[in-house]
């Protein structure tokens, strides 16, 4: 199997799911740490409204470099608009939240 | 997977190929956020435009060779020396996800993995107007694709990852090469597969007599210990189809299992609260599975 999926079930009483893809390296030490990371604070702060589609660029390089990565750990927002991008093993939750169109909202 | 260790040029210990080798990064990170990004140490990987592959860092490669206790128990027990064959051979880090099929039942198994304390693997058997049965559960403690290791090339089951997480894989015929020379490893593949029968017989035994109730509990401590934690992603229809039972089975033995505080569950979240009186609760099953696997 090439490309890794994870797919949360949308709450249908939320207005927008939040459409991620992270690219990651295998299992190297930042990759499994910002999948943990964003697993967390998707757990803390959409409840399953999300879908989440993790790309090993080890399988995948094409794809990432179409996408227009460069690095990873890379976490790029797809939806709502506008699209965002954080780089890195997402240790820094603000970040990630502003990214994601979350700053400020209580979890 | 075949571009884990495209920096080999870079691995001699002449600083000549460190300097080119860093050069090499600076050209491919043109910007100075990327550069950020690198220096920062919280990237693993760079994306190499020209040859369309994945570079692995310096710091990301050292860590996984480093890796001085490595997650699988397997591994942990063989001599520095020997995991350093496996790495050498091919054992290369991967990321599975939920739902991604290892090997199918008749199919070649073309690589073998050894889970990660992150990964859960089920053993699926299927039977004819009957769904699925899960026979085995494979976690850090073990390996998928041990019939490989005893000269089996096709697969009998299917193997599925339960969540997302890590492993190191390796191709089947280079791990049939390298094991003929690791006799630490066969030594600990022949007591994983004793283990291994173990868990599939009194599996078989445990699904013919007990309860659901007892048999999610003893399920529940099963992939605890394998994954070192208390928390359990799962969803009523998964665990379902690995006892083979009906989801509202299920959901009567985890609401069971909850009214006595022994668990917690929502959103496909189950949590182990009380581990003794989970035990006291799951059938004998569960301890004389991991009585065996403690002393084999």
């Amino acid at each position: 199997m090439r490309r890794k999926q994870i797919v949360q079930p949308s709450d249908p009483a939320a207005v927008a799911t939040v459409v991620m893809r992270l690219y990651v390296a295998g299992g190297a030490p930042n990759s499994v740490q910002a999948i943990a990371n964003l697993e967390a604070i998707c757990q803390q702060h959409l409840k399953g409204n999300y879908q989440l589609e993790i790309v090993d660029v080890f399988e995948q390089p094409l794809r990432a470099l179409a996408d227009g990565v460069i690095v990873t750990p890379s976490l790029t927002k797809l939806s709502p608009l506008p699209a965002a991008q954080v780089v890195g093993n997402l240790s820094d939750q603000s970040k990630v939240l502003l990214a994601l169109g979350l700053q400020g909202k209580t979890p | 997977m075949t571009t884990t260790r495209p920096v080999s040029k870079a691995e001699s210990a002449h600083p000549e190929a460190e300097v080119a080798f860093a050069a090499f990064i600076r050209r491919l990170a043109h910007d100075a956020a990327t550069l950020r990004a690198i220096k920062s140490g919280k990237v693993d990987a760079i994306l190499d435009p020209a040859s369309g592959r994945a570079i692995l860092l310096p710091e990301a490669r050292e860590a996984l060779r480093r890796g001085a206790a490595p997650a699988n128990q397997i591994l942990a027990t063989l001599p520095r020396e020997e995991y350093q064959r496996l790495l050498a051979a091919g054992l290369e880090p991967v990321t599975l996800a939920l739902g991604e099929v290892l090997h199918e039942p008749g199919e070649l198994i073309r690589q073998i993995y050894f889970p990660n304390e992150s990964l859960l693997v089920s053993l699926v058997t299927r039977i004819q107007n009957h769904g699925a049965l899960e026979i085995a559960l494979v976690g850090s403690e073990g390996m998928v694709g041990l019939p490989v290791a005893q000269g089996i090339g096709t697969a009998s089951v299917r193997a599925v990852a339960q969540g997302t997480g890590t492993a190191l894989r390796m191709e089947a015929a280079r791990f049939c090469e390298a094991l003929g020379t690791c006799l630490a490893l066969q030594r600990a593949l022949h007591r994983y597969t004793h283990a291994l029968i173990a868990q599939i017989t009194q599996t078989a035994a445990c699904n013919r007599f007990h309860q659901v109730e007892a048999r999610l509990a003893r399920w529940l401590l099963m992939a605890s210990d394998r994954l070192q934690s208390n928390l359990i992603r799962f969803t009523h229809e998964w665990l379902a189809d690995l006892l083979g039972v009906r989801r509202v089975g299920v959901t009567v033995a985890a609401s069971a299992l909850q009214q006595q505080r022994l668990i917690q569950y929502s959103r496909g979240n189950i949590t182990i609260l009380d581990r003794e009186g989970l035990k006291a609760s799951a059938c004998e099953c569960y301890q004389k599975i991991k009585d065996i696997f403690d002393c084999a």
